[in-house]
């Protein structure tokens, strides 16, 4: 496995790889900066996202996930770098770009003095859209809230609110959309209907960013994944490849009791239990490959009874780089 | 230039304090209906003995003043400062509002509800002190200039404050004592020295007096005056509060 590694002096963002991006890229951001007195949240970002792309931001709290998507929709003031949406730099037009993005923020909110559809309907006139009750009707019912749509704001249980938040951001068909940890405090099967949203969204070309602590979310949802620490950009990668890349499949082999030596083909690429009734092998990147070891193991008459297989989830992958990050 | 956004937030702006009239509207109504009868009626005897003016049609340009500034300046400072504090304020940095559309959809709501507070004070006027309109445009003018001056200068505080206090600073600390001290309820011509040219750094002065002027035909001070002083804050106030929402002042991170 070959990992590209710019140095720290050459950049103070570290990154594993740079996939290119096949599609025209919707947003770019170049060496972005954002420090706060004492605090640097953005250290150098860049970063591409194309068109159509469901792309996750991964890393943990205090990263910059949350700065970084603030800087692009002009919640936060940067302190340096580059930002162009759809093609257009956002220092010379802040505002054009904006009329076709979408952002669900971390925080709920909620305007008391409006009821659900009327709060859709100013978001609408927000971004210069006439009050479409279609449309309206349509996003309430994709996150089932058509019961609500005369509802005041205040009366709506939290998850609701976080629902309302997603439709707020959707509701004007924006091309590129934000969510900035969309699934907080909803339950499961509102966020499986969520997801199944997401992918409709991308079908028909919208392109997402997102910011999650689900990584099954990211897993189900992403395109490419970036995982972001102390405001540098780690890795981006495509979520496939990446997973095969540093993921591993550990496969335990059990037997119907206590085994000999094993057979000399199989020297360093598994390991046997202390009782010796179980085989672990631990598969990366494709090598050892487990089948082959079994192969193996029944040529050579071993009494296997069980074979457990567990892959790594992007999880792993995410603790995997950021403990090595840390020893780094 | 955001055309329908602009629209938008003014109507959501005015849609807003309708829907708490109780407290937006009836509330003030009432304060400024006391001053008449308590400053007006129980005082206003000795007064008109001392000036040999009747004192109640006086009064009214002041009150008419005082409700308009007052709701005018509430009504953005407290609408901007909530979506600060609720978080709905994202909604509007995110969205294609440029400084421009966000100063004048909030400056448009805090007009409307001042205009609509300072028109139904001087409703309530007519049962005390009957009707007087000596130079309609004049007065147009003063009731539109002050309440978008007191709009503009509400903006300002909402993004200036970060606590409840200090969203409270403005009205009770600078435009009640600077209201009372006005002329609202005397003439500052009458004032002794050093008082009554001290009367005139206070820039309500000039606007109660313009008001005065257009509704009742005489003045302490030339209309001029208080027209050049109701301009100059207008285009400082905008400028001010302009620069403050393009840079996002205490508004973005």
């Amino acid at each position: 496995m070959t990992v590209t590694r710019r140095t720290r002096a050459a950049s103070p963002s570290v990154c594993y790889a740079a996939p290119s991006v096949t599609s025209a890229p919707v947003l770019e951001v170049e060496h972005l900066v954002k420090r706060y007195r004492d605090v640097t949240a953005l250290a150098g970002v860049s970063l591409t996202i194309g068109a159509g792309e469901i792309f996750a931001l991964l890393g943990p709290n205090g990263a910059g996930k949350t700065t970084l998507i603030g800087a692009v929709c002009g919640l936060v003031k940067k302190t340096s770098g580059t930002m162009r949406l759809f093609g257009v730099d956002l220092d010379s037009d802040p505002i054009g770009p904006r009329y076709d993005v979408g952002l669900v923020p971390q925080e709920v909110n909620f305007d008391p003095f409006f009821s659900v559809s009327e709060s859709l309907k100013i978001q609408l006139g927000y971004y210069a859209r006439p009050p479409d009750e279609a449309r309206i009707r349509e996003v309430l019912e994709a996150l089932s809230l058509e019961d609500k749509a005369n509802a005041q704001t205040r009366t709506l249980s939290g998850g609701m609110k976080r629902r309302l938040l997603i439709a707020k951001a959707l509701v004007h068909r924006p091309k590129l959309v934000f969510l900035d940890e969309p699934t907080a405090g909803v339950d499961v099967e509102l966020r499986r209907d969520l997801w199944a949203y997401v992918r409709r969204l991308r079908a028909e070309g919208t392109t997402v960013i997102l910011t999650t602590h689900y990584l099954e979310e990211a897993e189900e949802l992403a395109d490419r994944v970036g995982i972001i620490n102390s405001g540098r950009l780690l890795l981006v990668e495509d979520k496939v490849s990446l997973l095969r890349r540093m993921g591993e499949k550990r496969v335990r082999i059990t037997f119907a009791g206590p085994v000999g030596a094993l057979p000399d083909a199989l020297d360093g690429k598994a390991v046997l239990s202390e009782d010796r009734r179980s085989l672990l092998v631990t598969e990366r990147n494709g090598h050892p490959r487990a089948g082959e070891v079994l192969q193996q193991l029944y040529r050579s008459g071993f009494p296997v009874v069980d074979v457990d297989t567990r892959a790594s989830r992007l999880e792993d992958v995410l603790i995997e780089i950021l403990r090595s990050e840390a020893r780094a | 230039m955001n055309a329908t956004g602009l629209q938008t937030l003014f109507l959501k702006e005015v849609r807003r304090f309708l829907r708490v009239p109780g407290q937006t509207v009836l509330s003030p109504l009432i304060s400024t209906t006391l001053y008449f009868v308590v400053f007006g009626v129980s005082l206003g005897g000795r007064m008109e003995e001392a000036t040999g003016q009747r004192y109640l049609p006086f009064i009214v340009p002041g009150l008419v003043f005082l409700g308009l500034a007052n709701n005018a300046f509430l009504n953005t400072s407290s609408s901007l400062f909530i979506m600060k504090i609720q978080g709905t304020i994202v909604d509007l940095l995110v969205a294609p509002l440029g400084p421009g559309e966000l100063l004048l959809g909030f400056v448009g709501g805090g007009m409307v509800r001042g205009l609509a507070v300072g028109l139904l004070t001087w409703l309530v006027a007519l049962v005390f002190a009957g009707f007087q309109l000596a130079h309609p445009l004049a007065t147009i003018g003063f009731l539109l200039g002050t309440a978008y001056v007191f709009s503009v200068l509400g903006l300002v505080a909402a993004v200036w404050a970060e606590k409840f206090e200090q969203i409270n600073f403005f009205p009770t600390f600078v435009m009640l004592p600077l209201t009372f001290l006005g002329g609202v309820f005397y003439s500052v011509a009458r004032l002794p020295e050093p008082w009554r040219t001290i009367s005139h750094f206070n820039p309500m002065v000039y606007m109660v007096e313009g008001l005065r002027y257009g509704m009742l035909g005489t003045s302490s001070l030339p209309p001029s005056a208080g027209g050049s002083m109701l301009l100059a804050l207008a285009l400082a106030s905008t400028a001010v509060t302009y620069a403050l929402l393009a840079r996002g002042y205490k508004l973005k991170q």
